[in-house]
């Protein structure tokens, strides 16, 4: 029975008894007490009360913590690896205003009055790094403005057509966009006693001009862009570089002093691996899982480094890799730690094929 | 007597002070000439299988206000942000992003939202927005970092509509989210020329990403797949949308509570789902027709021609066959901006690495089956359709297929000249702001974001001047 229904049965009661006012307050007194404890019963009346705490609702307006501001707490594919002792790529940062980068061996004291203001993204899934975005402090004094950027690419994952620094800053001679005119083409130099591919543009509309700096240290090509509409603050620039601290070009060593490992692309192909493990994904995903690995001289996976891989992905693959039997490498017929890169889920479409199928489209 | 001296100096001062003033750059704000933004694509006279009406249908449809029961439009709730598409995409037409007055704000305590109050971030004259918690809450009401949430938080409910029966629903804790700082905010995409980016094929875009993997900018984005078929996704601000048909279904479940073809149950929040305990049973199938709430309508029902169709896929053609939005000269503190001035703002922004992401031209769609507009056209649409992570200051924490809380897609900036709110949640209207907020750490961004304010003040506002040509 609705409310009305009860309201109304009251209501024809009084009216057929014939009850005096005063009886007819008492009554009234009734109906009213009726209606309010049927509002009562029926919960769904009454708008609900604000849940307990949990879920969507909260009571406490005065929490004692709160989500950090700032933080990205909810990653996707991001980069991880299987120890937090062994260094990697993207693990440099800037302190006192210096760049130190273990897994490269490097070291550069920034420019007074430059700083990093902002750190990089994470690794990419085609093996891009930031290693470090600097730019001139609040302090700065100069007429112009400009940037550093230092960057790597593993050889092991690029989808380019290029198998080192000098051929990959060739690649972008030859595939440099319209915007932009070549003031240097690629040339050999040194600096920090180490060769260097020096290529240098510009941009006439917006009279900004990028120095580039490329090495291959260690599997990659790392590049040192420094961009600005002033010449000779770039031109200062490069000359501070040579202050930096870079290995030795045929005697690559971590910043430990011991020696790094072997880099062989392709290493985990059939030939070379002698027990296999296949990961057992729990989710399908569609992402690209670069992963670096380094084999020790017994042939066993000793440090296992994901670019960009979401948190059950590495778990799946770190569980099988660790399984794998590799051959062992031998150099002047003594056994050798080696570092190559193993590419699971979808393989990165190469730039070639890629223009050329949509060019068939 | 007056100190000529110091006089002198007073007037360099204020000569210096307005020649800044003048050399500073601005952004242009929105330009309120009509461009004709939100006509079809559709040539009338090239469109042999009649599209034309699909779209008048859309359209017309686009803007109906929906009700809970008893009325021609009906399964609006039991929660809603807002009763109609249009009222949120709505400029600067029909199909565009948030309209100079909110009309979330009128919502409570009207008829359409009764004993619902304004949460805190909904203003006369700021964003239409939705809310996400990123995170579910604890049962002592501090936000659990390990139980990530991240659904849309609806900002009404129907209680207390006398369209409504007795369902009554508690509006979630917007006041204490902030308080534990477990909110964030959306705004609505525009859909101009969506059409054009749901033809592209996915090999035109992956040309594009290997295309612009050496540059010079630390950028390096990857797309969002969807999960079913692994190919490309590509609406909404983490591209977590494969195509206009799920974008409308979603969105018509998710913003109004309308159950349809593609979403055929009524959503609870995301906490009444985590917990298992859902709607109360008093507020489902409010409409009273069953489920889903928006169908197709057979001829028996008198319907005829694109009248037959679900109210989802109405929807999905107005998207679809809207054009993008025209460029157009821009003004700026009440003179014309030159044209030559944006061509060059133009190179400037594919010179300094803006273009990088927010593509010009991303390609050439593919065959269309449904008109010729369709086929093989550009798609001058200024983003890769990538998600790129965005760095701290833009981070949500929210993760939408694969993109995690610090990716977005690159927002297309077609129609950016008549956008009012800017970035995904409308937190700024200043396109300076905007670009500054690239730039955070771990954004993929900062060094372009660096590069534009290398430029000087001409070259920074013809940058300007350029973006609201769009």
């Amino acid at each position: 029975m609705t409310r009305d229904g009860f309201a109304g049965l009251a209501t024809r009661l009084l009216q057929i008894r014939g009850i005096n006012m005063r009886a007819r307050s008492w009554c009234s007194l009734l109906i009213l007490t009726l209606s309010v404890s049927l509002l009562a019963w029926g919960q769904d009346a009454k708008p609900q009360s604000i849940p307990n705490s949990g879920g969507d609702f909260s009571n406490n307006m005065h929490p004692e913590t709160k989500v950090p501001p700032g933080v990205i707490l909810v990653k996707g594919a991001w980069s991880s690896a299987s120890d937090s002792v062994t260094p990697v790529p993207e693990g440099g940062s800037v302190t006192n205003n210096v760049f130190n980068n273990q897994y490269f061996g490097m070291s550069y004291a920034l420019p007074s009055d430059w700083t990093e203001k902002y750190k990089g993204p994470p690794p990419s899934e085609s093996g891009r790094y930031v290693l470090a975005q600097i730019r001139p402090a609040d302090t700065f004094k100069g007429r112009d403005r400009g940037s550093i950027l230092i960057t790597a690419q593993d050889m092991f994952f690029t989808p380019l057509p290029v198998t080192n620094a000098l051929e990959l800053i060739n690649y972008s001679k030859d595939h440099l966009q319209a915007d932009y005119k070549v003031e240097m083409p690629p040339t050999q130099t040194k600096i920090a006693d180490r060769a260097f591919t020096f290529f240098a543009y510009w941009s006439p509309v917006a009279q900004l001009h990028w120095y580039v700096l490329a090495a291959q240290i260690r599997c990659h090509a790392v590049q040192i862009v420094l961009t600005s509409r002033d010449t000779k603050l770039l031109e200062s620039l490069i000359l501070d570089m040579n202050k930096m601290k870079v290995p030795a070009q045929n005697n690559p060593t971590a910043s430990t002093g011991s020696a790094v490992p072997v880099c062989i692309k392709d290493y985990a192909s059939d030939n070379n691996v002698s027990a296999r493990v296949d990961p057992v994904f729990t989710e399908h995903r569609f992402n690209s899982v670069p992963v670096r690995i380094t084999i020790d001289k017994e042939g066993k996976v000793k440090h296992i480094h994901f670019l960009s891989a979401f948190p059950d992905q590495a778990k799946a693959i770190s569980d099988a890799l660790l399984q794998w039997r590799f051959k062992r490498y031998l150099q002047n017929g003594q056994p050798v730690e080696v570092e190559t890169g193993i590419m699971f889920g979808r393989a990165l479409l190469p730039t070639t094929a890629a223009a050329a199928s949509a060019m068939t489209q | 007597m007056i100190n000529t001296g110091k006089l002198a100096s007073v007037l360099t001062l204020v000569v210096v002070f307005l020649a800044s003033v003048t050399l500073a750059q601005t952004d242009p704000g929105v330009q309120s000439a009509s461009r004709g933004t939100g006509a079809t694509i559709i040539n009338p006279a090239n469109d042999p299988n009649g599209f034309t009406a699909f779209f008048q249908d859309g359209l017309v449809r686009f803007q109906e206000l929906e009700n809970v029961s008893n009325a021609t439009n009906v399964g609006l709730g039991p929660r809603f942000n807002s009763n109609q598409c249009s009222s949120c995409h709505a400029q600067p037409a029909i199909g565009g992003s948030s309209s100079a007055v909110n009309p979330q704000f009128a919502f409570a305590g009207s008829s359409v939202a009764p004993d619902s109050t304004t949460p805190y971030f909904i203003t006369a004259n700021g964003p239409t927005r939705e809310a996400r918690f990123p995170f579910f809450f604890n049962s002592n009401g501090t936000a659990d970092t390990s139980a990530p949430n991240g659904g849309v938080e609806d900002l009404f409910t129907v209680t207390g509509r006398s369209d409504a029966g007795s369902c009554s629903l508690p509006q979630p804790s917007f006041a204490a989210a902030q308080a534990a700082n477990n909110i964030i905010f959306r705004i609505p995409t525009p859909v101009f020329g969506a059409g054009l980016i749901e033809n592209l094929d996915d090999s035109t875009l992956l040309k594009n990403q290997a295309t612009n993997l050496d540059n010079k900018f630390g950028i390096a984005g990857t797309f969002n797949h969807n999960g079913n078929d692994g190919t490309i996704s590509r609406f909404g601000w983490k591209a977590q949308n494969k195509s206009l048909h799920i974008f409308a279904g979603e969105a018509y479940n998710v913003e109004m509570g309308i159950t349809n073809l593609l979403f055929p149950q009524d959503r609870p929040l995301p906490g009444e789902d985590q917990q298992g305990t859902g709607l109360p049973a008093n507020c489902l199938n409010l409409s009273g027709s069953g489920y889903p709430e928006d169908t197709n309508n057979p001829p028996a029902t008198g319907a005829t021609g694109a009248a037959v169709l679900d109210d989802v896929s109405a929807f999905a053609n107005f998207m679809r066959f809207l054009a993008p939005p025209p460029t157009a000269g821009v003004v700026l503190n009440g003179s014309s901006v030159s044209a030559s001035s944006i061509a060059a703002g133009s190179s400037l922004f594919s010179a300094i690495g803006c273009a990088t992401c927010h593509n010009p031209t991303p390609g050439t769609t593919q065959v269309s089956n449904f008109v010729p507009a369709l086929s093989k056209a550009q798609v001058p649409a200024f983003s890769d359709i990538e998600i790129h992570h965005m760095g701290t200051g833009l981070a949500d924490n929210v993760s939408q297929g694969g993109a995690g809380g610090d990716q977005f897609r690159t927002a297309p900036l077609w129609g950016l000249g008549q956008r009012i709110f800017l970035l995904h949640d409308g937190r700024t209207t200043n396109l300076i702001t905007a670009i500054q907020d690239h730039a955070s750490h771990g954004s993929e961004a900062t060094t372009v974001e660096e590069n534009f304010f290398d430029l000087n003040s001409t070259q920074q506002q013809e940058v300007l001047d350029f973006l609201r040509s769009l």
